[in-house]
């Protein structure tokens, strides 16, 4: 019987093609063609060894088994909402999963109608007039929207108001010792830009036209950070309560929690930024018979044009994701979207409610959407948590002193709420 | 195609239940919230699922992509995106998992983080991975990052970064968002870095020296060792962009090559799908030296096999972005590694041959600026053709069912054409592409307003670029509602192209 070696996965050049191919570039190897290469690695790489597809699935299955997905009480800036099943469908077209970015408009006109209803989405939601095609997820466009204020105005110190979650920090720490900025306690004439999240990490909801004045008084940019943007479907837009940059996560918006990515970054301006939005910007235009189209646009900000002047140096954004939540937000329309924002709030409200009788503190001072944090009786968070735990639920982000942030989404059941209220009760018994 | 926002139905199809009787109802439920900050509209439409679906998927047919047929794109490596990967990605065990969740509940992903950590260290030569950045551009960065708190914790004051001029742009925008100045190195005649305008300029305010290897001409630097020991011996560290790792799996490694650091586009060499644009991984490799400046948090193994999340701050630069990475995309990346394993160098050598089989049938149509053997990729020039010529080419590509190089790109080639074919294309194809570009050659010779008008055959002609940054229109507004059409819906989509763009004709912005 003849045995059948199959090596080349994915490559599907025969050995013939690959001899009348080596004869008619007029080399007798392919080692011929990498003369000018060194040094070389002459060993086998120290892999292991190849796999069949079906020994993949076998491998990967274990894997993805030694994981344990549990009932998620818990946000921090993942959101665990319901993603109807055409995202996905859609999404795996191989027209938009296997593109890039439209170079070539002419070719991907697909591509680039959805950026621009993307745009219009994020424009809508957050009241700015502008937005980009996307920015890699929440944080770093957070640190973006920094350098833009920072460009902007020639200024080299940030002001974080209290309640910005605690990764985004120190991204941007990270980005402004990279940039020469600062971050400082006082809103004064150095300042850049002013920066508050909101809903905020605790799940504060604020009217911040009084930060916006602050900042403005003193010529600063205000910039809202939106990290829970199903918020938008019931909370005024930023842009009318003073913002010139919001940014923010659109992870909630038909992404999944993915163990922290790949995400949805956005970035929206007020038009006076235009110029120094990074990123990729479509645009909608015409064609040699004035039939309408989508181009990329306004590209003298970037990197591939400008160099070491341009915005930033985001070249690949995430623009699948970004379709992603197109399709969700197409999907979810104008009342689907406000039934989550709603069934959103009214569970967090119920939990929240719940414990507060069963003897937690509650610690938000202001209204809160669906995120809060509360305090558990004295030294009892921790047994609380791995009692849930042990039931099949992750019980919110423990923080020190007892504190709890717990979040709810149309994904935390009432069932869901009673189960976690009984658990919670029965450790305070013992 | 109408834009999402001129459907608007009286409902949207029901994915969420409607709020419970036990819990409050109606309008009355966000009493808590501030009055003046509950919104007054949200101008979003419904539109019924099934009208959803025939949008995008009709949308999707206006695109191209890998899927569908050749994809040359230079300097971005679009090779076939296995379809199993897809599916491991999507593992309910994977794609639910919360990335705050106990650290009993995330072992599978820590230990595919490891491991797959221990991979790009086999493949590279470098002794520890980040694989955090969630781009090539974002791993730039965080070299960069740690190029600039290397020295300041040696307490060097090294301002400047050598970068040659066929580099890709992000190299010198990356650097100036770190405040570095850059040194543009002119290429010489045989596409290297020029060395002896690389050794003036090397002083010793040289903090790094950004190359891509091969460059974007697609050549192998030839003096690569040279210019490292130079580097090293100036005091200056070395980064090596790796968006062209395609054509060393295996064969060479860059820490050999005297890199201290470099980052890997996984949606490049690694086969993860580009997506129309992202999302990608840029995952950074470095030497031990350079360690401890790594984001944190890193993934480290415990004596009792289990995995953890190491916080130990030493000298790390900061998290780059939120949580640990594109995750996944490390799925697709590992996935794809794993399957290819110890074979894993046929994926170059493929790349390689297949580049060089394609140059042969083009060097005399067109011009190769730098007379050589090619790596993966080659940059052809049709200036013969005259101005514009490239782009004319690209366009009229597409009628042939082509999608196009990348055009006037790399700068210091003029009427660039950068052509990287990849392994996954068969010899099949590649002959029908070089005989489609002859073609268009010899159109060019006979009748060049041809290719300008070009291309004929697309969803929409040559787009007007100008007009369209001269009068921006980047979004759909309110006020463009007077142009939908009352008696819409679904009769639409069944309208020639023709017919339905004049519906949207004109809408103001």
């Amino acid at each position: 019987m003849l045995i059948i070696i199959i090596i080349m996965n994915y490559i599907p050049t025969t050995k013939n093609d690959r001899e009348e191919m080596l004869k008619r570039i007029g080399v007798r190897s392919i080692n011929d063609l990498i003369v000018d290469l060194k040094p070389r690695f002459n060993e086998k790489l120290d892999l292991p060894e190849p796999m069949s597809e079906l020994e993949l699935v076998e491998h990967m299955t274990n894997l993805s088994q030694k994981n344990k997905i549990m009932k998620y009480f818990i946000g921090a800036g993942s959101y665990n909402h319901y993603i109807p099943s055409a995202v996905n469908h859609l999404l795996m077209r191989g027209e938009f999963l296997t593109g890039y970015t439209p170079y070539q408009a002419e070719m991907n006109q697909g591509t680039l109608h959805a950026i621009y209803e993307f745009q219009s989405f994020i424009c809508l939601l957050t009241g700015m007039d502008v937005a980009n095609a996307s920015m890699y997820e929440g944080s770093s466009a957070l640190a973006e929207a920094v350098l833009v204020s920072s460009s902007y105005n020639q200024r080299n110190c940030v002001f974080v108001k209290n309640g910005l979650n605690p990764q985004y920090i120190e991204v941007l720490k990270t980005y402004c010792e990279g940039a020469d900025l600062k971050l400082t306690n006082e809103i004064n004439e150095n300042t850049a830009c002013v920066i508050a999240q909101n809903p905020d990490f605790y799940g504060n909801v604020e009217n911040l036209q009084y930060i916006s004045e602050q900042a403005h008084r003193v010529g600063a940019l205000f910039v809202t950070c939106v990290v829970e943007p199903t918020s938008l479907a019931i909370l005024e837009p930023p842009g009318n309560y003073g913002a010139d940059i919001v940014v923010g996560e659109g992870q909630s918006f038909g992404i999944p929690v993915n163990f922290g990515g790949p995400y949805l970054g956005f970035m929206g301006v007020k038009d006076f930024l235009l110029k120094k939005i990074p990123g990729r910007i479509c645009g909608m235009t015409t064609d040699s018979k004035g039939n309408k189209g989508f181009v990329l646009t306004l590209q003298a900000r970037e990197q591939h044009i400008r160099r070491e002047r341009a915005t930033s140096n985001i070249t690949t954004n995430v623009a699948l994701m970004a379709l992603a939540s197109t399709i969700y937000l197409a999907l979810m329309g104008r009342d689907g979207l406000i039934n989550v924002a709603k069934l959103s709030y009214c569970r967090a409200h119920l939990l929240h409610d719940k414990l507060r009788s069963s003897g937690f503190k509650a610690l938000n001072k202001k209204p809160f959407y669906n995120e809060f944090i509360m305090k558990a009786p004295k030294g009892s968070s921790e047994n609380i948590s791995s009692n849930l735990l042990k039931n099949g639920i992750i019980g919110g982000l423990n923080l020190a002193e007892d504190k709890i942030l717990i979040c709810c989404t149309e994904m935390n059941t009432v069932q869901d709420i009673e189960s976690f209220i009984s658990v919670t009760k029965e450790t305070m018994i013992k | 195609m109408k834009i999402i926002f001129e459907y608007d139905e009286e409902q949207t199809t029901k994915h969420v239940p409607d709020i419970d009787d036990k819990e409050k109802k109606g309008e009355d439920i966000l009493t808590e919230l501030p009055k003046d900050l509950i919104r007054k509209e949200l101008p979003l439409p419904n539109v019924s699922e099934i009208n959803v679906v025939r949008h995008y998927t009709n949308i999707s047919r206006m695109n191209y992509g890998v899927d569908l047929g050749f994809y040359p794109l230079g300097s971005c490596t679009m090779k076939y995106n296995p379809k199993i990967n897809e599916d491991l990605a999507r593992l309910d065990g994977f794609i639910d998992l919360h990335p705050l969740s106990n650290e009993s509940c995330i072992q599978g992903s820590l230990q595919l983080m490891w491991e797959f950590e221990q991979d790009l260290k086999k493949i590279t030569g470098m002794d520890a991975f980040s694989l955090q950045p969630a781009a090539g551009a974002q791993g730039e960065l965080l070299g960069i990052m740690i190029t600039k708190a290397y020295y300041k914790q040696k307490n060097e004051k090294r301002t400047k970064i050598i970068i040659p001029d066929s580099a890709h742009g992000t190299n010198p925008a990356t650097a100036a968002m770190c405040k570095f100045e850059t040194i543009t190195i002119p290429s010489d005649s045989r596409g290297n870095m020029d060395i002896y305008k690389f050794k003036e300029s090397l002083k010793h305010d040289v903090a790094l020296v950004m190359l891509t290897n091969p460059n974007t001409l697609g050549l192998f630097e030839e003096k690569i060792l040279e210019i490292s020991d130079l580097a090293h011996s100036n005091g200056a560290l070395m980064y090596c962009d790796g968006a062209n790792m395609n054509a060393l799996l295996g064969i060479t490694r860059p820490s050999d090559q005297g890199f201290d650091m470099i980052h890997l586009n996984l949606h490049k060499s690694f086969s993860t799908p580009h997506g129309g644009g992202g999302p990608g991984a840029g995952t950074v490799g470095v030497k031990s030296f350079l360690e401890d400046y790594l984001p944190l948090p890193r993934v480290i193994i415990k004596q009792d096999n289990k995995f953890t999340l190491d916080y130990t701050k030493r000298k790390s630069v900061g998290m780059i972005r939120y949580s640990y990475g594109n995750f996944g995309m490390l799925v697709r990346a590992y996935c794809y590694i794993r399957s290819w394993g110890t074979n894993i160098r046929r994926v170059s050598e493929h790349a390689i041959l297949n580049a060089n089989y394609l140059l042969s049938f083009l060097k005399d149509d067109f011009e190769l600026p730098y007379n050589r053997r090619c790596a993966h990729e080659f940059v052809l020039s049709s200036r013969k053709f005259g101005e514009k010529s490239a782009l004319n080419i690209a366009k009229r590509l597409m009628d042939y069912g082509f999608h196009p190089p990348t055009i006037y790109f790399p700068l210091i080639v003029r009427e660039a054409l950068m052509i990287e074919p990849t392994e996954t294309e068969s010899k099949e194809t590649l002959d029908r592409f070089a005989s489609a570009l002859r073609s268009i050659a010899s159109e060019l010779k006979v009748n060049p307003n041809i290719a300008k008008g070009a291309p004929y055959t697309k969803s929409v002609g040559r787009l007007d670029e100008v007009a369209a940054a001269r009068k921006p229109n980047l979004r759909w507004t309110t006020s463009s509602k007077s142009y939908q059409k009352k008696d819409s819906g679904e009769k639409d989509l069944f309208i020639e192209k023709s017919v339905s763009n004049s519906m949207i004709n004109e809408k103001g912005t």
